[in-house]
């Protein structure tokens, strides 16, 4: 974290949460794809939990007007923070936590099951989203596209799909077979259906970003139509962590629906 | 222009006065010049030699010098062999010209024939050269590689990268293709990158695109260019306190645009103009294609007048108008005295642009008092005194205001002296002290020493 980043976050922290808290991220209906929709989602998810307000802005630029250049980010006041993991540090910031009564252990086992969904479950998507011919063609390629005039939409595919796989080749991830991918994915959703071990949520004393990472992506894979259902296909073996996403959705985006 | 040598049998040295000055006379009889009307002696061209013509096609050559042949008397010789040497110095084939004039000699020849001989040295076939390079207010360094005339026909393909000291980088591959006719028809197509940061406007930018200008001259001194731009514009946010409004407009964007210059150049001078004055509109349309629609309107006019000689009044206006786009105003090459970009509307501290700007420069430029390094050194400087006004913003017009009053309000002043520096043939240099006179509140003034480089100066 950037000195710049750590005086944001020391100044926000001196304004109560402001009113006008807007979460930026792509159009989903259109545009926004399988990780970057999951991220998004976590967020959510999480300033939910923390039973703050936000309202939602849709913008096809989001990604380049993010500082960090992912999705999502928010706006408070004047700041700008983007990410769970830099938004989670932001509300920490104003003395709001879901994290309070972990000791240090249960943190440290939180920080490595988060870890452990980026660099499974998001690489996976990543990987089916721009490796896999079938969904690239019929799906990511065209909502990449969509935001972009011709011919700068295939332009800024290839660009894209050349940084993605740049990154898949950093991780190791890029000569994976698609049945190697699923299997990582496999034992992640073990471990993690392991560690919830029948409890409501990961940590007995209610939810913490790890529920709403894991709720982001799992609800993002279990309701995005590709032209593959092998990933959904997998999380369903797991009931347990069907039913965390399911109490989740009930509890934080159902209701607001009725009011 | 190089030297014409006139050369002639004694029969005709009577005749024209050109060389009498030269010639060792004595004082006892100082009345023995003839005055020679040149118009008078009857001349005609004979014979054209170009000598040194290596891959450069023979059409192209006989374009320029043909009209040689028309002359009916030694002036008209003259004035024709001129023209020709500057039209063959415009093919940007040549390294060198020289014009020789003389008697025509042999058994063709005419009672009144000459000989017109054309000295010229073609350039290398590729050229290149480390330079620096000002403009915009910054120094850059440039590399560029140049192959000339490489078709035989004024073709050029030249490679230019360059390097500036505010962090900007260009990439510019251009071919230049020049046509025959009588309009100079000249065509450019150019693939280009350039990278600029704005921290004035809190954002940097990457482009990448094509151009296809073709430009050529309606009157003799009328200059079009006709051009369509397609480029790819990456803007993002230079840093996490820029502003959100500035930071909204980040991301990629595709434009296709037809532009139109007309410029009118009769200055004598590029940057010291004693005489003479440049008009110049600029239109451009943004929206064939792509994602960027706007139009602007930009139109500049500069005024020279010397009042003795090297003492010069120079007034500029200039004026812009914007439909969905942006226009700034202020800094050292436009407002002095201000901030760059620092008149208008500001979102903290980043110049947000407005629809319409105008502003109007009054200068004096005089030689550096009591004249050091007279007729050398020190006629790369000038003294300068200005006064400048201008105004941006959303002028809105209504039928009950008036266009001049709506213009004025609100109107930027600031005043002040400094000293001018020739950079070469193409740049200025300026050192003011600037008084800002009247500013608004949200506006970034800067009083006193301002530092200025740039081509085009209000």
């Amino acid at each position: 974290m950037s000195l710049i980043d750590r005086i944001t976050v020391e100044l926000g922290a001196q304004e109560p949460w402001p009113k006008d808290v807007k979460l930026f991220q792509p159009y989903d209906v259109e545009q926004i794809l399988l990780p970057d929709n999951a991220n998004c989602l976590a967020v959510q998810a999480f300033l939910k939990m923390c039973h703050l307000e936000f309202q939602l802005e849709l913008r096809a630029n989001a990604e380049s007007m993010s500082p960090t250049l992912k999705v999502p980010f928010i706006k408070a006041g004047r700041f700008v923070t983007a990410e769970l993991e830099g938004i989670v540090q932001f509300v920490n910031g104003k003395g709001i936590s879901l994290t309070d009564k972990l000791d240090a252990n249960q943190k440290a086992d939180m920080r490595a099951y988060m870890s452990l969904l980026h660099s499974v479950i998001e690489v996976a998507e990543l990987y089916i989203c721009w490796v896999d011919k079938e969904t690239y063609n019929e799906v990511t390629s065209i909502r990449n596209g969509s935001i972009y005039p011709w011919p700068l939409n295939h332009i800024q595919n290839v660009i894209k799909r050349h940084q993605v796989i740049k990154k898949l080749k950093a991780l190791s991830w890029y000569n994976k077979t698609l049945e190697e991918v699923f299997q990582e994915v496999e034992n992640c959703c073990e471990a993690l259906s392991i560690r919830l071990d029948g409890k409501i949520y990961f940590f007995v004393d209610g939810p913490t970003e790890l529920d709403a990472l894991v709720f982001g992506h799992l609800f993002t894979i279990l309701t995005t139509p590709l032209p593959r259902s092998d990933l959904a296909n997998i999380v369903r073996k797991y009931p347990q962590l069907i039913n965390l996403v399911k109490r989740i959705e009930d509890e934080y985006f159902k209701k607001q629906i009725k009011n | 222009m190089g030297t014409v040598h006139a050369k002639a049998e004694q029969s005709l040295t009577e005749a024209p006065d050109f060389g009498s000055k030269n010639l060792p006379r004595d004082h006892a009889e100082p009345h023995t010049f003839k005055e020679i009307d040149l118009e008078a002696v009857r001349a005609r061209v004979d014979r054209i030699n170009v000598d040194g013509l290596a891959r450069t096609k023979n059409d192209i050559v006989e374009d320029c010098i043909k009209e040689l042949f028309k002359a009916k008397d030694f002036q008209d010789v003259l004035i024709k062999a001129h023209r020709a040497r500057v039209k063959l110095d415009e093919l940007g084939c040549f390294k060198n010209i020289s014009v020789f004039i003389d008697t025509s000699k042999g058994d063709k020849a005419t009672p009144d024939g000459l000989e017109v001989t054309f000295n010229v040295k073609e350039f290398t076939r590729l050229t290149g050269g480390v330079s620096t390079q000002v403009g915009n207010n910054e120094g850059a360094l440039l590399i560029g590689m140049r192959a000339p005339n490489i078709f035989g026909r004024g073709e050029r393909v030249q490679v230019e990268y360059s390097h500036g000291s505010k962090r900007t980088s260009n990439f510019n591959l251009s071919f230049i293709k020049p046509f025959r006719g009588s309009h100079r028809p000249t065509f450019t197509t150019s693939v280009f990158q350039s990278q600029s940061e704005w921290p004035s406007s809190g954002y940097k930018q990457l482009e990448r695109g094509l151009l296809l200008d073709l430009g050529f001259y309606s009157t003799p001194f009328l200059k079009h260019n006709l051009q369509w731009e397609a480029n790819i514009r990456d803007l993002s946010a230079l840093s996490r306190t820029t502003s959100f409004e500035v930071r909204e407009q980040s991301g990629l964007s595709l434009k296709s645009a037809l532009k139109h210059i007309l410029s009118f150049d009769l200055r004598d001078d590029l940057i010291f103009p004693s005489a003479g004055s440049l008009f110049q509109v600029t239109t451009e349309v943004a929206g064939i294609g792509g994602n960027v629609g706007f139009l602007k309107n930009d139109f500049f006019l500069q005024g020279n007048y010397a009042l003795i000689e090297d003492v010069v009044i120079q007034g500029c206006l200039s004026a812009g108008l914007r439909w969905r786009t942006g226009t700034f105003l202020g800094g050292p090459l436009s407002v002095r005295g201000f901030e760059q970009r620092g008149i208008g509307p500001h979102s903290d501290g980043d110049a947000l642009g407005a629809t319409a700007h105008w502003s109007a420069g009054l200068h004096l430029f005089t030689p550096l008092p009591f004249r050091p390094g007279r007729g050398g050194f020190g006629e790369l400087f000038r003294t300068h005194f200005f006064v400048n006004a201008g105004n941006v913003g959303n002028f809105r017009m209504s039928k009950d205001s008036d266009l001049i009053e709506t213009l004025k309000a609100n109107m930027r002043l600031s005043y002040g002296l400094g000293v001018a520096l020739r950079l070469g043939n193409m740049a200025r240099l300026e050192v003011n002290y600037c008084f800002p006179y009247s500013f608004d509140k949200g506006d970034q003034t800067h009083a006193g020493v301002q530092f200025g480089i740039g081509v085009q100066f209000l």
